[in-house]
């Protein structure tokens, strides 16, 4: 099977995960106490009022028909109106995605270029100095909740020393007249970057301490095989094992948590952005459930779960492109 | 695997056999007595351990405190009343606990001081007062007791569904196989902290529906451990043996396939309490926890933010419990995890 056959595959596989996902939300928010109707129109709406709003929204639909019709919709990419905002939900959703989007990336991006080098220096000098700090380091990585970090950073950096901002995170993409003090794009971004550097490490501090720690294991068990072993023998230098023979074959488990690890990490970027005020679908989907929000809290999940079905399977297909022994048809 | 009656007892006799074999072979490698060792040996399991002992007995203490108290103070109130005026009594009844504190948990350090609010830590009130001016230890202490609670009883539930939905899965195979995991695949997409608070905000906002909550969103982990280990445990050469000895289906799986797939659930267990105790705190400092005026961490940093620059060692404290009690349970999975595979030791 060829790769685009393969991705055309997993795509497919992903649509029963995705109607899942829609219609647990689906159900859970149908659960919820309280009517969306009188949230809108205040504490006693007209009966007459009532019943045009839930016509207008087809809220006078059995529940299994509405899911059904929301099915269908959003597979045009139709997700409804947003009851609290009054805009379409993908308009909301496109706002603010980017945004979750580009903390995510960050974070990701640091911890990828902390725990790959941590991982490999901890097991090269397994049991010396070196490797009890890094383990330490990821240790506390994993057991500390990134809300505290941000916190704890805030009023590091923020209050004591003043050094970086603690809200108001500039967007790369804002226009450059629209952010004070700013005169050229390079402003913008330098700008971003700042504002950037506190949720950065608050979000990404768990992945990079997770991955430090697969990294080292997996790095530990690959210096461990017999072909390491051989080319040892055979003299081979350290430093060539390491980047030739056993690096590569070493990223298989950190990749597949990567993947894994995405779905956490959005968890964690509700907080994030909680802590530090960014407008992204985080606080989107808090704002909806307190204000039941009906459609918007199942467009954003559903959103949510996209990102996450996608990037496994670009896990998935970054397995075979880096081992070239993971064949499409095993791959699964 | 068909079985006739005629070919129980022999097949009942292959088992017994084949099964004492086994057991000396598990005693003396992978057995109980064997990981008690290896912990009792592990410097970082022993820590664990000992974090996660402290642990529990404050939050035992902080429960009896409790309990006890709430008791007095029921009692206190109710004792004179008649019947009708007790209904009515316990109707309207709020726990001064949260509040003030039990006097048997902080007889020095006072009740409720309004006029000390943000102090830094002093004799009386050794990490010194939040923002209504009640005393942070002892806050922490009371949030010990929901962290423990929550974090074993939520895993608790995901272990129990996650074990049967893995072993059903992998031991069945097929188009059940297939619909199980899907399903545990549509939960996964959905980020933790989201499903969580809707299911809560669907069935009660309480700490009851957040644990349940928390163990719903942890089942896939589970489900997609034990599946994995029973489909490989299933091919090993004993299983095989087993199989060919004549041992029934049904022996296979409780004495042997469960029993060899267990020592990775037991160590992710271990980790997922402190995963929970994570989750759970970050339920609490949006505001989908326990509801104020009972403490917990979370909603303790919660409200810490507002005073973060007067009084920095109110957000700092509740951080640090959170972070000791979840660094106890993953020395000691670490610590069971290098007990339990042997191969990872040398």
């Amino acid at each position: 099977m060829g790769r685009a056959q393969y991705t055309i595959r997993r795509i497919i596989q992903a649509v029963p995960v995705l109607i899942g996902v829609a219609t647990i939300t689906y159900f859970l928010m149908e659960a919820m106490p309280g009517d969306p109707v009188s949230i809108m129109l205040g504490p006693s709406p007209s009966a007459s009022q009532a019943a045009a709003i839930r016509a207008k929204y087809g809220l006078d639909q059995p529940v299994w028909v509405r899911l059904l019709n929301y099915i269908v919709d959003a597979a045009q990419l139709d997700l409804g109106r947003s009851l609290y905002y009054k805009v379409p939900v993908t308009q909301k959703i496109a706002e603010r995605l980017p945004v979750t989007l580009l903390l995510l990336a960050s974070s990701f991006g640091f911890a990828i270029v902390t725990a790959i080098p941590l991982g490999i220096i901890s097991a090269k000098r397994r049991n010396k100095p070196t490797d009890h700090v890094s383990r330490v380091v990821a240790l506390l990585g994993v057991s500390t909740p990134s809300f505290w970090i941000g916190l704890m950073l805030i009023i590091i950096f923020s209050y004591r020393l003043n050094v970086l901002p603690a809200t108001n995170l500039v967007l790369p993409w804002a226009p450059v007249a629209s952010v004070e003090g700013a005169t050229s794009r390079i402003d913008v971004l330098v700008k971003t970057a700042r504002h950037l550097l506190l949720p950065t490490l608050s979000l990404g501090t768990l992945q990079m301490a997770a991955l430090t720690r697969i990294e080292r294991s997996s790095m530990l068990e690959v210096l461990g095989e017999e072909y390491v072993k051989l080319a040892r023998a055979y003299g081979v230098k350290e430093t060539t094992i390491l980047r030739k023979h056993a690096f590569r074959n070493a990223q298989l488990p950190l990749i597949t948590l990567l993947g894994l690890q995405l779905t956490s990490a959005i968890g964690g970027a509700v907080l994030t952005e909680t802590v530090f005020s960014i407008n992204g679908m985080g606080r989107l989907i808090i704002t909806a459930i307190n204000n039941q929000d009906f459609a918007l809290v199942v467009g954003t999940t559903l959103v949510f779960g996209l990102v996450f079905v996608i990037g496994v399977i670009i896990t998935d297909l970054s397995y075979a492109f880096i081992d070239p022994r993971v064949s499409y048809d095993e791959a699964e | 695997m068909a079985t006739t009656t005629k070919t129980d007892d022999r097949e009942g006799a292959a088992d017994a056999q084949f099964d004492d074999a086994v057991d000396e072979e598990l005693e003396a490698n992978v057995g109980w007595r064997y990981t008690v060792t290896q912990v009792r040996r592990d410097p970082t399991a022993l820590g664990g351990l000992a974090i996660i002992s402290v642990a529990m007995i404050v939050a035992v203490i902080a429960f009896v405190d409790g309990t006890l108290f709430e008791y007095l103070a029921q009692y206190a109130v109710f004792a004179n009343l008649g019947i009708e005026q007790y209904a009515i009594a316990k109707a309207v009844w709020v726990s001064p606990l949260a509040e003030t504190g039990s006097p048997i948990l902080r007889p020095p350090m006072g009740i409720t001081n309004e006029l000390y609010p943000n102090e830094p830590g002093t004799f009386a009130h050794p990490l010194g007062t939040d923002h209504r001016g009640r005393d942070v230890l002892v806050r922490l202490f009371y949030g010990t007791r929901i962290a423990m609670t929550v974090g074993v009883v939520s895993t608790g539930i995901a272990l129990l569904v996650g074990m049967l939905v893995g072993s059903v899965a992998g031991y069945y195979g097929g188009l059940l196989d297939d619909a199980l995991m899907r399903g545990v695949e549509t939960l996964y997409a959905i980020p933790f902290l989201v499903l969580v608070i809707v299911f809560m905000v669907a069935f009660g906002r309480n700490l009851i529906f957040a644990m349940i909550g928390v163990g719903i969103a942890n089942i896939p982990t589970f489900a997609r451990l034990i599946r994995s280990r029973v489909l490989s445990v299933r091919e090993e050469e004993y299983v095989e043996a087993a199989r060919a000895a004549g041992v029934r289906d049904r022996n296979i799986i409780m004495r042997h396939v469960i029993p060899n797939s267990f020592a990775p659930v037991l160590v992710q267990a271990t980790l997922q309490i402190g995963v929970s105790i994570l989750i759970v705190a970050g339920l609490s400092f949006l505001g989908y926890g326990a509801q104020p005026p009972t403490p917990s961490w979370g909603q303790m940093l919660s409200n810490s933010r507002d005073y973060m620059l007067p009084n920095p060692w109110f957000s700092i404290w509740p951080g640090l419990a959170i972070l000791v009690t979840v660094v106890g349970f993953n020395l000691l999975g670490d610590g069971l995890r290098d007990a339990l595979d042997p191969r990872i030791n040398n």
